[in-house]
């Protein structure tokens, strides 16, 4: 058993870890590239940067956006993101394990706090698991990684919430930190390869999509010369 | 696919493996990541990256020298490539070297402090001064693409008569000043390499390397791009190496017969084997295909000559830079498959850029196209993804890139816990220190230590009033007492206080409210002082003040104390102006009293190595 608890978070999680960070920062950069080279390209170069913006801030922070449709499904995801994100960077004992390894920590969470946030995360995931089974619209544009991800993320807060509370299954802690660590590393490999990803390329959604279908100038004719079809209206 | 994808595609993965490598060095030490030990502090980054980097660059001082000077203009179509890949090798040398430096943050120091005695010192200068020159030689041509930095084109091609006599002439310096650097080892490097005249060995055979390697690089990378390589060329350069190989093989060998080593030559040796080996690599074999005219202009024959003689030239800097030192070390030593990516790490990158730049600047006469950018060509599916991955450029940055990181955190993955996890340095406790009269101070009895004349320390300071000057301390029950009562640890501060001992029963037995005052917080800066209670623990007048209870190292408390009251006794004893140098404690006779019987010094003498010195660090794990 120790040498699985060593494996998952020695190895496999550098492993892991380096594939999520680097998987992440190389598609941020890839979609910054690209973006970069579509706007060389467009002939029309007037981009509504200011409009792209302002979409941008609405939909990161989307309060406005939350009574538009579906309240009830759109308040739980905000609060499943919330999870999500503050528990595994302000957990204490994960910034205990961060001060062992890179020298210096952060604010924590009270340990109260941790706990409620992490049930409420389990709860909201499941939720929202069931929410688009239930729901026919949802279920009908969902792929197969829609359902699997929930379910994969709320494992590590099953999991750490067990081994963080001893009194509830005490024989069972190492059974339960591997089961945290490699349900950890797994969603770390698979971050940058699905679609996860929008953690860091949401925000370029909107450039992105103001840039998108700028054609660059007389496109037609070199496709027309292509089919040998030149002087052909496209 | 194609041949430049493929390479691309394994060049990205070596580097992004040997990036994390490389940076798992910088967090973590040169212990935890190579094998290199105190007897052998130049392993591979040294022996191959640098050395053998240093001169497979030689192409760009040679070629520049036949095109500029000597005016053989037919040799043009290849001077830009042979002074990129020079530039890129000095790239590669100096990257090698910031990875292999203990303290690489310092290498700047050879600027301001200078030691011109040093062999390193030139060799520093001149990678500094002849990679700047061949950055100026080179840049005119990617300075080509942009038309605003034309006048600094132009003022540069002005320039390039006197920057191609700088680059020789740097050159000329550097490669022999790399055999200089040998010359103060005459008991380490065996006798069959060591050589009085190894600056003018390491130049000449730089000579050929250079040649050589130019014609390496023209036909890998004619394969690689599918174009007619430059076989006349490489035939004429081959004609010319083997009169360079000829001047080299001549030297050598007169060497050798003139300092009568030649009986080291068959003796059946390890060594002997290495040098006959290298011989016919590096001179011999290639010198019977490029003197025979059907090889010399057979593509083949081309190959396997220039892959001779680079290998082989190779492999001599690896010998002499620390292959061929183990006998006399008695140290074994293999490169850790850490070094070993670096080192692949380092030479890929370098491809990588030499690759780019041939691709998006005018360093051929054509520049290579890729055969799937041509706007007839039909898209193709990518085999592992099922999709197309757009034109050429992106496609490639997008396997490129995955290629790198995957690498990258499989290369992570594989650093062994316990290297990363390890200390460093393996705790070492101290005894107490030997004699009478005169001490032998040697804390962890590895018999490296330092005589100290006690009772001449005594005299010359006051005689009883002296011992309070260094022994500052008086712990309980004890009097001026002994350095390694406090100073437990040969190479680590040590706690010299004891919280167990005062609050354990079996101990002094203190409640936390004797020194922890009530509602305070219980730690060493609000708890009472020591000598609150201890009323005579530290006597007044002592040379050094104690600041805190965590006594520093056995061998830094002994430096600080002895090199402080030895510096500030040099001014007013002109007599002795070493006093406070190394060798004033640090002698390189042991003394009398460890001689035994029959007058040997009972010394550590492992494996007959040399005595260079009584200090010596710790093992690292």
């Amino acid at each position: 058993m120790d040498t699985f608890l060593e494996f998952a978070s020695g190895s496999l999680f550098r492993l892991s870890f380096a594939i999520m960070a680097m998987g992440l920062l190389r598609i941020l950069v890839l979609d910054i590239w690209a973006a970069i080279e579509a706007y060389k390209r467009a002939g029309d170069k007037n981009v509504p940067w200011n409009q792209a913006f302002r979409k941008t801030i609405a939909w990161l922070f989307p309060v406005s956006k939350v009574l538009n449709s579906r309240p009830a499904y759109s308040l739980l995801s905000i609060f499943f993101h919330i999870g999500l994100i503050i528990i595994p960077i302000f957990l204490y004992a994960h910034v205990q394990l961060w001060k062992g390894g890179i020298g210096f920590g952060w604010f924590t969470l009270p340990k109260l706090w941790a706990d409620y946030l992490t049930l409420g995360t389990i709860i909201f995931g499941l939720a929202l698991f069931i929410g688009r089974i239930v729901n026919r619209a949802s279920l009908y544009i969902s792929r197969k990684q829609d359902f699997l991800w929930p379910l994969l993320l709320i494992i590590p807060f099953i999991t750490g919430y067990l081994c963080a509370n001893l009194n509830l299954m005490p024989k069972y802690y190492d059974v339960f930190m591997l089961m945290h660590i490699l349900s950890g590393d797994l969603i770390f490999i698979l971050m940058p390869f699905t679609k996860i990803a929008h953690c860091v390329i949401m925000p370029l959604s909107q450039f992105i999509l103001a840039l998108a279908w700028r054609f660059p100038p007389n496109t037609d004719e070199p496709i027309c010369a292509t089919l040998n079809k030149k002087g052909t209206p496209v | 696919m194609n041949r430049v994808h493929i390479t691309k595609l394994i060049l990205w993965m070596i580097t992004g493996f040997a990036v994390a490598v490389g940076i798992t060095r910088f967090l973590y030490g040169l212990g935890a990541t190579t094998n290199l030990t105190d007897a052998t502090p130049w392993g591979l980054w040294i022996g191959f990256d640098v050395m053998a980097g240093v001169a497979l660059a030689g192409g760009g001082f040679v070629i520049t020298a036949i095109v500029y000077i000597m005016r053989r203009e037919e040799f043009h179509p290849i001077v830009k490539p042979a002074v990129l890949t020079a530039f890129l090798g000095y790239l590669a040398v100096i990257a090698s070297l910031l990875v292999d430096l203990g303290l690489p943050w310092n290498i700047w120091h050879m600027m301001v402090f200078w030691n011109p005695h040093s062999p390193l010192f030139e060799v520093g200068w001149c990678v500094m001064l002849y990679t700047t020159v061949l950055l100026l030689e080179f840049s005119p041509v990617p300075l080509e693409k942009v038309s605003r930095y034309a006048k600094i084109r132009n003022f540069l091609l002005k320039f390039r008569f006197p920057l191609v006599m700088l680059g020789i002439m740097l050159s000329t310096l550097h490669q022999s000043s790399l055999g200089s650097l040998f010359l103060i080892m005459p008991f380490k490097l065996y006798p069959l390499w060591y050589s009085n005249i190894l600056p003018i060995q390491f130049f000449i055979s730089a000579v050929a390397l250079g040649l050589m390697m130019v014609a390496l690089e023209s036909l890998v990378s004619s394969y690689l791009y599918r174009r007619p390589a430059e076989y006349h060329l490489i035939a004429k350069l081959g004609k010319t190496v083997v009169w360079v190989l000829l001047i080299y093989f001549i030297i050598k060998m007169t060497d050798i017969v003139i300092s009568d080593k030649q009986e080291l030559l068959f003796n059946g040796s390890w060594e002997s084997i290495l040098f006959i080996t290298e011989i016919l690599i590096a001179i011999i074999i290639p010198m019977i295909i490029f003197s025979t005219r059907r090889f010399r202009n057979n593509p083949a024959g081309q190959w396997i000559g220039s892959i001779l003689v680079v290998s082989g030239m190779v492999f001599n800097r690896i010998n002499v830079g620390g292959l061929t030192m183990l006998r006399a070390t008695g140290d074994s030593y293999f490169p850790s498959w850490m070094e070993l990516s670096v080192s692949a790490g380092v030479i890929s990158a370098a491809i990588l850029i030499f690759l780019f730049a041939i691709e998006k600047f005018h360093v051929w006469e054509t520049p290579p196209r890729d055969p799937e950018a041509e706007p007839h060509k039909l898209p193709r599916f990518d085999t592992a993804s099922q999709t197309w991955l757009g034109i050429p450029a992106v496609a490639g940055r997008t396997k490129y890139t995955l290629i790198f990181i995957l690498s990258f955190a499989l290369g992570l993955a594989l650093i062994p816990s316990p290297n990363i996890r390890s200390r460093g340095i393996s705790l070492a406790p101290v005894a107490p220190a030997r004699g009478g009269d005169t001490l032998f101070i040697d804390g962890n009895r590895d018999l490296y230590g330092v005589s100290f004349n006690h009772i001449r320390h005594i005299e010359q300071n006051g005689n009883k009033k002296s011992c309070i000057i260094c022994h500052h301390m008086n712990i309980p029950l004890d009097k001026q007492s002994g350095c390694y009562h406090c100073h437990r640890m040969m190479y680590e501060s040590y706690d010299a206080f004891g919280h167990e001992w005062h609050s354990h029963k079996s101990g002094a037995n203190l409640a936390c409210g004797k020194c922890h005052l009530e509602g305070q917080e219980k730690n060493a800066i609000s708890a009472k002082k020591c000598d609150q209670c201890h009323i005579d623990l530290i006597p007044p007048g002592a040379l050094i003040t104690i600041e805190q209870y965590n006594a520093p190292a056995y061998v830094d408390a002994m430096h600080i104390l002895c090199v402080k009251c030895h510096r500030e006794k040099v001014p007013s004893l002109p007599e002795k102006p070493n006093l406070a140098r190394c060798t004033a404690c640090h002698e390189s006779i042991p003394p009398d009293y460890l001689k035994d019987t029959e007058g040997n010094h009972n010394v550590n003498t492992k494996n007959n190595r040399p005595y260079f010195n009584r200090v010596m660090l710790p093992g690292l794990k």
